[in-house]
């Protein structure tokens, strides 16, 4: 019965507003990926305000419709429908890469521009008729795979050790870390798994341990990235760690604390972006972005998985604008979502929090590795930028 | 009336204007049918699976297996599906079915996890976690059901064919058979039910359903990757089911309409109330589940039952099977036991008795508390196995057989708490008597091809509640006769069973003495057609009255053998009784 | 594999197994007297470290406020004099709170006294007015408090880790700290505890006679709820301690408490559901085989773990005829 009020409302609302522009978004806020989520789902609120301040975009409202995934597939691909329904331009999500391919399909079908929060090469590649729909803003594994393989060569590493989470992050970053590091002419010689839930990873340790490798790659995200490389530590692995971006977040550092000194992980330029030197391109719309983010929530509280959320507005903003040039979405929305889409692949040059996006019929990426992954170590309790690809 | 569940057809026409609801009505079919299975499995047989979900996957995995990997069509998928499914359910099942009480559910966990954790890594064969995509649409005589209007048709037909197969299932002799196996087995197994083997069959059918609503969940998303097939999604048809009330397929269909359609009206209102900062849905899930249990235990539907339309019961048309009296010569022997002896750890509960059981006669068997008689009767009904000793019936040795087997034999038995089923009607309890004299199995019943024999078991059914005097009440819930008509109602269904050689324990236990005399006229006229009756019983008058031979036990021993006025007469008989008296 | 590397793998099976077992033990107990399978075990697990941490760092937890609901929800349900009990005991917690803001050491036993108040107020406003339900409905019932609590504690904490200060800092030997040493002489207790409490106490055996039997129960002059109380309040008890000395090992966050309720549960399986001593054992004997799998095929460790549930209940069954009643 409400949801016929509710259907109502938003009718007559729209109706009054003059054609406000949904942008749905598909985020997972509760569920094992609810570290990357809520900062995702904050960072969107926060355009949502600026852009009620400001009047939103070419004079037009823009409405987010924000919803929750719980980290599951079907629940994405219900939500996904339910936006379509609901009369959308473009939907930004979702977090999680399974349930990013999940939707694949269905925006396909719907012909809504999507712009992915999610890690996997797979969302966009190949760009077939499909994928044709779907962009995304985070780099891919395989792009921090490669920095990650970089900085081991450099460093002197020959043999590389592997724990990562028994899920599709960890089975992600494994497959795709061992084909660069296969490329590098690194040697991965043990790769053990383990849960997120778990309380103890005794066993994997000591399996790697026994296998001396100089390096450690631990391929989990958030705090319950903490343990492996606290057991690590604590049974006396002296070579190097390495962490995956997954752990670019504050809490990570809280709970790790001494444990996780010295960790050295690949990050979009965001996490250190003071640090930048001055010409990185991203320096100043990283920085303008922390201190937005920083003002509602608290200092030291942004994350670099909000910026992919606000680097997908940052490329969809102008995408509107020279759209809603070409074509109208009261009169014909199918025709302004095609449009849409034509528009942001159109992006050329735009410099993002996690890079500059230059997407192609073929590349539905856009990022350049030299410029959206830095390697980075943590000091005395900070990230601290060590070296740039440039 | 029972092809009003096609109306259900209609949605997917009234809601093809929201292209959402649409997809929600897709993924109610797709519940529904997990849930449907749970009614099998929980509602009828009284088993709880926590493995649905591991089913489902299986189902979508082969079919994403065989078109993804090996391009071919998607119905070969769903051969395969299926197939893998009732395989996959023939193992697990043939090793848990014989798990009583909580330890099934629990076995179902462990496979449950096991499962989910294999097709998460065996990333070669199943993608891993990150799955395999681009599933093809199915095609259905050229045209493709690639989008949510279509698929609701087949999603919908096909539940409306379960539920139609289902119906059937619960108005057979299989449906009473589990519904009898879930209060208690052994009660079961006294009219021929197979324990272990129904609840194995109940398990497969079960697994197959879910294994096709898997096949259906993959065409749909055309996307397959482990997570809808966790423990987490277990857990949740079984809330579905449970919460919507697990006992009836309306109740299954209703809680799958009612969560699948939950989560997105949380989704809706929750931000109305306490903002949109915050992740409430599961909260508000958690809190009208806890609610919805609280106000109705045994799920939302009984409660809105009430106030429908009771259905009409009709007697039935059929011409019965026949309600065999007993043949054969009276006098000659049909029950022999010879030397039984059984012992409990260091207790002797029953040493070395024997007696004889001839066509025709009351047997009484009686003695003081604890001298064993029970146990005398559990050993001859196979109840529980004899340390020594054997049983003949009809010259056929039955010594050790399990209940289920012995009683198509001719013999059959009665309890001292009748094991009754308080909701249904008096005919349908005594129907359960027929399971050993009717043949239809699953396939048979879940097509409907099992009707005539239905009609003309529930007929004989009819049939002998005429011989103990019930026909009035065939179509009266059991719950509302007095204790002296449902021991009537038991001894129908053992009659409607075609045994001639009836085992009544305790048949006075709870009567009024009025009732006593009207069951024990009821006994008289039976021996008199030819039925042999062993009866156990405290009460002396009643035994006394109706005996024509006695037979005492004491301490595990048979003290005493004769006609009633003999054993009065017995001092030993006396001394056990009264204690030592002069 | 060699000596130390199996010493230190059964260390590990230890600590881990003790885990297990501290919550089987609440499981059993809570299964013996009421029937219910407590789900939720998980999150009262840790609750109890997570709102230490909040009343470490300056701010009231979320938990309270649920506790205080639910406290209500309690003196509403109950009538007369039966309402004052979870009124007072709300208004204390509440004040324990506020004192424990300013004294940090209070915020263990406020901590711990939460755990158990939300433990008693969820049996008495969920649990109890389901009278003469079924196994099944108390296990869906749990669930869906399961799902809410979680959910709170996502709200109420956020979705990361933390980790609380030990109480005993250092290592013993490598691989066992004196926190660890700790967490084992509290199982120990608590096993011991609840062994002798039901086997020579009489209220003890007062509480498993209100189990297997209601009727009986309340003749012989004890209340059924009364147990279900009482049953939730130990295995609380249990759950709240286990939570404080465990979160400077494991690190605590909300969705840390199911899996090791289930493993728990497999391990109070393993036990037969009946017997103390028996699921403590059992469940090291999940610690010891969830650490050898983890070095020998940890991607499959999870499985196995749980397929260790197969030929344990396959004996249990073995020993029972399938007709029996």
């Amino acid at each position: 019965m409400k949801r016929w009020l509710l259907a109502g409302l938003f009718l007559a609302l729209s109706a009054l507003a003059q054609g406000a522009l949904k942008v749905g978004v598909v985020v997972s806020t509760t569920g094992p990926a609810a570290s990357l989520g809520i900062p995702e789902r904050n960072t969107m609120l926060l355009i949502q305000d600026i852009l009620d301040r400001t009047g939103g975009v070419a004079g037009r409202k823009v409405q987010f419709v924000i919803l929750d995934d719980a980290s599951d597939t079907t629940q994405a691909v219900r939500n996904t429908r339910r936006l379509v329904e609901e009369g959308v331009v473009a939907i930004i999500g979702t977090t999680t890469t399974p349930a990013s391919l999940g939707m694949i399909p269905v925006v396909a079908e719907a012909r809504v521009p999507t712009i992915s929060l999610a890690a996997s090469k797979d969302i966009i590649h190949p760009v077939d008729a499909q994928r044709f729909w779907v962009f995304k803003t985070p780099q891919t594994e395989e792009l921090m795979a490669r920095a990650i393989a970089a900085d081991m060569v450099a460093r002197g590493v020959k043999t590389v050790g592997y724990i990562g989470f028994n899920d599709a992050y960890g089975e992600g970053w494994a497959r795709f870390f061992e084909a660069e590091a296969r490329a590098k002419g690194l040697q991965v010689v043990v790769s053990e798994r383990y849960a997120r839930t778990d309380t103890s990873v005794t066993g994997q340790v000591l399996r790697i341990l026994a296998r001396r490798p100089d390096a450690v790659l631990i391929g989990a995200s958030g705090t319950p990235a903490v343990l492996p490389q606290r057991t690590l530590r604590e049974r006396g692995y002296g070579g190097l760690i390495y962490q995956t971006h997954g752990v670019a977040n504050p809490d990570f550092l809280r709970v790790g604390g001494k444990d996780v000194e010295g960790t050295l992980l690949p990050a979009g330029p965001i996490l250190v972006a003071e640090q930048l030197p001055a010409g990185f391109p991203s320096k100043r719309v990283a920085l303008d972005y922390i201190q937005r983010y920083e003002a509602k929530h608290g200092i030291g509280s942004y994350s670099t998985f909000g910026a992919h959320a606000w680097d997908a507005w940052l490329i969809l903003r102008p995408a509107l604008e020279r759209a809603l040039r070409r074509a109208d979405p009261d009169r014909d929305l199918a025709a302004f979502r095609a449009a849409l889409r034509d528009e942001i692949e159109a992006t050329r040059g735009l410099v993002a929090t996690h890079g500059v996006f230059t997407f192609s019929r073929e590349d539905h990426l856009g990022l350049r590795f030299e410029d959206s992954a830095v390697m980075v170590q943590v000091e005395d309790g900070r990230w601290k930028l060590v070296r740039t690809f440039r | 009336m029972r092809y009003l569940w096609f109306a259900l057809l209609l949605l997917p026409l009234l809601l093809a204007p929201f292209p959402f609801y649409l997809t929600l009505l897709n993924f109610f079919a797709l519940s529904a049918l997990v849930a449907l299975s749970l009614y099998v499995l929980t509602g009828l047989g009284g088993m709880t699976s926590f493995a649905q979900a591991a089913f489902m996957g299986m189902g979508a995995y082969a079919t994403a297996l065989l078109t993804v990997k090996g391009g071919f069509s998607p119905w070969l998928g769903l051969l395969l599906g299926l197939a893998l499914s009732f395989l996959l359910a023939l193992v697990l099942g043939g090793l848990t079915v014989r798990l009583k009480g909580h330890f099934l559910p629990l076995s179902t966990i462990a496979w449950q996890v096991a499962l989910y954790i294999l097709a998460g890594n065996l990333v070669g064969l199943t993608g891993g976690h990150t799955g395999l995509t681009d599933l093809p649409p199915l095609l259905l005589l050229g045209l493709p059901l690639d989008n949510t209007f279509r698929y609701a048709f087949l999603g919908l037909f096909l539940l409306v064919l379960s539920v139609l197969a289902l119906q059937n299932l619960r108005e057979s002799r299989l449906g009473r058979a589990l519904l009898a196996l879930r209060g208690d087995a052994l009660a079961a197994a006294s009219f021929g039910v197979d324990p272990a083997g129904l609840r194995l069959k109940a398990f497969l059918l079960a697994g197959v359903m879910a294994g096709l609503a898997g096949f259906l969940y993959a065409h749909f998303l055309r996307f397959v990757n482990p997570t809808p097939f966790s423990l987490e999604a277990s857990i949740k048809y079984l809330v579905m089911a449970v919460a919507g009330g697990v006992g009836a397929i309306p109740g299954v269909l209703l809680g799958a309409a009612l969560f699948t359609g939950l989560e997105d009206w949380l989704k809706d209102l929750l931000p109305l109330f306490l903002g949109r900062q915050g992740n409430y849905e599961t909260i508000g899930y958690g809190l009208i589940l806890a609610a919805i249990l609280i106000l109705a235990p045994r799920g939302l539907w009984p409660l809105l039952a009430r106030y429908l339309p009771q259905k009409e019961g009709r007697l039935p048309q059929e011409a019965p099977l026949p309600l065999k009296s007993p043949s054969g010569a009276r006098g000659e022997v049909v029950l022999e036991a010879q030397g039984l002896r059984k012992a409990f750890g260091g207790l002797l509960a029953v040493s070395g008795v024997s007696f004889t059981l001839r066509r025709g006669e009351i047997l009484a068997l009686i003695g003081p508390n604890g001298a064993g008689k029970t146990t005398v009767f559990n050993l001859i009904t196979g109840a529980i196995l004899p340390d020594g000793g054997r049983v003949f019936l009809f010259g056929r040795e039955i010594t050790g057989l399990p209940p289920y087997r012995i009683h198509p034999l001719g013999l059959g038995r009665t309890f001292q708490h009748p094991h009754l089923f308080p909701e249904l009607s008096v005919l349908e309890n005594v129907a359960l008597g027929t399971y050993a004299r009717t043949r239809a199995g699953f396939p048979q019943v879940l097509l409907g091809l099992h009707r005539k024999e239905e009609g003309r078991a529930l007929a004989l059914a009819y049939q002998a509640l005429k011989r103990v005097g019930l026909e009035s009440l065939a179509l009266e819930k059991a719950e509302r006769l007095p204790a002296g008509q449902q021991r009537l109602l038991e001894i129908a269904r053992v009659l409607a069973s075609g045994a001639e050689v009836l085992l009544l324990d305790e048949p006075g236990a709870g009567l009024r003495a009025g009732e006593k005399r009207e069951l024990a006229h009821l006994l008289r006229s039976l021996s008199r057609e030819g039925y042999t009756i062993l009866i156990v019983d405290h009460d002396m008058d009643l035994i006394m009255g109706l005996a024509d031979r006695v037979v005492v036990m004491n301490y595990g021993e048979k003290i005493a053998e004769g006609t009633p006025m003999e054993v009065q007469r017995n001092p030993l008989v006396r001394a056990a009784y009264l204690g030592e008296v002069a | 594999m060699d000596a130390t590397i199996l010493g230190f793998l059964l260390l590990d099976a230890l600590q881990n197994g003790v885990i297990y077992g501290l919550m089987a033990v609440g499981l059993v107990l809570v299964f013996a007297v009421t029937r219910v399978i407590l789900v939720p075990i998980g999150e009262l697990l840790m609750f109890a470290p997570l709102s230490l941490v909040w009343l470490h760092s300056g701010k009231l937890p979320g938990t309270l406020a649920l506790a205080l609901a639910l406290g209500l929800l309690w003196a509403l349900l109950a009538r007369g004099r039966g309402g004052l009990w979870p009124l007072l005991g709300g208004l204390g917690l509440f004040l324990l709170f506020l004192l424990a803001l300013k004294a940090p050491l209070l915020a263990y036993p406020a901590s711990v006294l939460l755990v158990v108040y939300l433990g008693v107020a969820t049996y008495r406003v969920f649990f109890q007015p389901m009278r003469e339900a079924t196994v099944l409905a108390y296990l869906i019932m749990a669930v869906g408090l399961h799902v809410a609590y979680q959910g709170l504690g996502l709200v109420f904490f956020g979705p990361e880790q933390y980790r609380p200060a030990p109480l005993l800092s250092g290592e013993v030997v490598v691989g066992l700290s004196w926190q660890g040493v700790l967490v084992l002489l509290f199982a120990g207790a608590a096993v011991l505890g609840l062994y002798l409490f039901f086997r020579l106490s009489l209220y003890g055996k007062a509480l498993l006679a209100a189990a297997q039997n209601r009727l009986g129960a309340r003749l012989s002059g004890i209340r059924p709820e009364e147990a279900g109380m009482v049953a939730f309040a130990i295995a609380s008890l249990l759950a709240g301690i286990s939570g404080l000395l465990l979160a400077p090992l494991i690190n605590a966050a909300y969705f840390m408490g199911f899996m090791l309720g289930l493993k728990g549960f497999v391990a109070a399986i393993l036990g037969g559901l009946v017997s103390y001593p028996v699921a403590l054992l059992g469940a090291l004997l999940v610690g010891l085989f969830e650490s050898l799998t983890s070095f020998y095929a940890s991607a499959y460790k999870e499985a196995l773990v749980f397929l260790l549930l197969v030929p344990a209940l396959f004996l249990q069954s073995l020993r029972a005829r399938a007709v029996e009643e």
